[in-house]
C-alpha cells in the first residue's frame, strides 16, 4: 500500500467524492484519467483494508480452533 | 507514695523483699473497688474449700486476671457460673505477698444474662452505626477473581470444608491461605483479630472470609465483638462474613464488606463459576465474530457498489465517448470538405463552359480563321499588314503560315 496512513474510512470517503466528480463530468480528459486512476487506487486501498481485516479474523479463528 | 521512713534503695542498701512486697501491696490496693466486665475462662470450685478461683478474661483481647471470691458470693450472684459465661463483678485488686501474685478479690459477681448481652449488642450496634462502621459507601468490593483468598475458620470445621469445596468446584485454580482459629469461647476474638492482621498484611491476599457454621446465640457472640468489628473495619482487604445463623445477625455481618448467608454462599460470592464464565466468553466471542464479519460484509458490499458504478467499472467509456466525438468531428470535417469540393467542381465546370462558350474554337470550326502578324497582333484590316509580311493563320484543326502578296496599302 503506497499510502498506509490512509484509513479505510478516509479512502472510502475520498473514493466516493472521486466517483461523484467523475460522474458529474466536465473535466478535461487528462483530469478525468487522473481522477479515474485515483479512484482505482483508493478502491484498492479499501479492498486491502477489508482483505487484511478478514485475514486477521480468519487467523484468530484458526488459532482458536488449533488451541 | 513511699513511706517517709524508708530510705531510697541503692546497690549498697537494697530493700529487702518484704519491703518491696509491702510497697507493691500498698500501690495495688490504691486502685480500690472497681466493677469489672469479663468472660470466665476457667473456674475451679474445690470441694470443701470456701475460696473459688476464676480466670477472668477480656472478651476482645488476650488478657486475663485471676479472681478469688467466696463460694457464698458465687452462689448468690451466679450459682450456675460456667466457663465462657460473661460476668460483671465488683472487686478490689489484692497483692498476695506470700507468692507475689496479683488477683482480684470479688465481693459481688453477677452473671450477665442473654437478654442483657443482646441489649448490650444493640447498644454497640447503634454506636458502631453512628461511627459509620456500617456505611455502605465504606464497603469495598472484592475483586471479580481474587488471586488468593484468606480464610479464617475453625480447624476441620464444616464451614472450612464448605468454603474450600464450593470455591474449588466453581474455580479449580482458586488459592487459599487458611488460618484456623477458635470460633467460640474466650480466645475466639483475640485469635480472629490476630488472624485478620496476618492476612491483611499478606499482599497476595485479595479477600478475607470469616466463616463459621450456625450455632447458638451465645456461640456466635464473638462475631458481634466490638474489637473484631473494628479490626474488620480497619482491614485494607475486603472482608466477607459467612456466619451461618438463623435469626440474630452478628454485628460482623454489618461491618463486613460482603455478607454471605452461609460458608457455601461465601464461596459463590467470592469466586466466579468457571463453566459459566467460559460459556459467557464463548457467547461474547460468537457475537464479536458475527459483528465484525457483518461489518466487513457491509463494507465489502459498499465498496463493490462503488466499484461497479460505470465511471469506475467501465473507464473505457470515458475514452470511447471522446473517440466517438473525434470520429463525429472528423466526419463533419470530411463532409464539409466534400461539400466544398463539389461546389468548387461545379463552379469549375460552369466557368469552363463559360470559357468554352467564349472561345473562338467553335467559330474556327465553322471555317473561320484568325490571322495574326508575327508579333501576335490579330489582323483586322488590310492596313494592318504590308506586302511581304509573314502571317500566322489559326484554323480549327491547326496553324499554317502565309505571306502577304498584295496589299492595298
Amino acid at each position: 500500500m503506497n499510502e498506509p496512513q490512509l484509513s479505510y474510512e478516509q479512502a472510502r470517503a475520498e473514493l466516493a467524492s472521486v466517483v461523484e466528480r467523475l460522474e458529474a463530468g466536465g473535466g478535461s480528459l487528462e483530469e478525468s484519467l487522473a481522477l479515474w486512476e485515483r479512484g482505482e487506487q483508493l478502491a484498492d486501498i479499501c479492498q486491502q483494508w477489508l482483505d487484511g481485516a478478514r485475514a486477521r479474523l480468519d487467523a484468530a479463528r484458526a488459532a482458536r480452533e488449533d488451541a | 507514695m513511699t513511706q517517709p521512713e524508708t530510705p531510697k534503695s541503692t546497690p549498697e542498701e537494697p530493700w529487702p523483699v518484704r519491703v518491696v512486697s509491702q510497697k507493691i501491696g500498698s500501690w495495688v490496693s490504691k486502685l480500690g473497688w472497681v466493677w469489672v466486665d469479663g468472660q470466665v475462662a476457667q473456674i475451679s470450685r474445690r470441694p470443701g474449700a470456701s475460696t473459688v478461683f476464676l480466670t477472668l478474661r477480656d472478651p476482645s483481647a488476650d488478657l486475663s486476671l485471676t479472681v478469688t471470691t467466696n463460694r457464698d458470693v458465687l452462689d448468690i450472684g451466679a450459682p450456675e457460673l460456667d466457663e465462657g459465661a460473661r460476668v460483671v463483678l465488683h472487686a478490689k485488686p489484692e497483692f498476695y505477698a506470700a507468692r507475689g501474685t496479683l488477683s482480684l478479690r470479688a465481693d459481688e459477681i453477677r452473671q450477665v444474662g442473654l437478654g442483657e448481652l443482646l441489649a448490650r449488642l444493640e447498644k454497640l450496634k447503634k454506636l458502631l452505626a453512628a461511627e459509620g462502621l456500617f456505611a455502605r459507601e465504606r464497603k469495598r468490593r472484592p475483586p471479580f477473581l481474587p488471586g488468593r483468598i484468606g480464610l479464617i475458620t475453625g480447624r476441620s470445621s464444616a464451614a472450612e470444608r464448605d468454603v474450600l469445596t464450593n470455591a474449588r468446584r466453581r474455580w479449580p485454580a482458586v488459592e487459599f491461605r487458611v488460618v484456623n482459629v477458635a470460633v467460640q469461647g474466650p480466645s475466639a476474638v483475640p485469635q480472629m483479630v490476630d488472624a485478620l492482621k496476618v492476612l491483611d498484611g499478606d499482599d497476595t491476599i485479595d479477600v478475607i472470609i470469616i466463616a463459621r457454621g450456625g450455632g447458638s446465640v451465645e456461640d456466635l457472640l464473638p462475631f458481634s465483638d466490638e474489637a473484631l468489628c473494628r479490626a474488620v473495619f480497619d482491614c485494607r482487604t475486603p472482608v466477607v462474613s459467612a456466619i451461618g445463623h438463623e435469626t440474630d445477625i452478628p454485628l460482623l455481618d454489618y461491618v463486613a464488606d460482603v455478607r454471605a448467608s452461609t460458608p457455601t454462599d461465601a464461596a459463590k460470592r467470592i469466586v466466579p463459576d468457571l463453566a459459566e464464565e467460559t460459556r459467557l466468553i464463548g457467547l461474547a466471542r460468537q457475537r464479536l465474530g458475527r459483528a465484525v464479519t457483518g461489518l466487513l460484509d457491509r463494507e465489502q458490499h459498499r465498496l463493490d457498489a462503488v466499484r461497479s458504478r460505470p465511471v469506475l467499472a467501465r473507464p473505457q467509456v470515458m475514452i470511447e465517448q471522446r473517440a466517438t466525438e473525434v470520429v463525429a468531428l472528423r466526419d463533419r470535417a470530411a463532409r464539409c470538405l466534400d461539400h466544398k469540393l463539389a461546389a468548387a467542381a461545379g463552379d469549375l465546370r460552369h466557368t469552363l463552359a463559360r470559357l468554352r462558350a467564349l472561345s473562338p474554337a467553335a467559330t474556327l470550326e465553322r471555317g473561320y480563321a484568325i490571322v495574326q502578324r508575327a508579333d501576335g497582333h490579330v489582323v483586322r484590316s488590310p492596313a494592318d499588314v504590308a506586302k511581304g509580311d509573314e502571317l500566322r493563320v489559326r484554323l480549327a484543326a491547326g496553324d499554317l503560315s502565309a505571306a502577304v502578296t498584295d496589299s492595298p496599302g
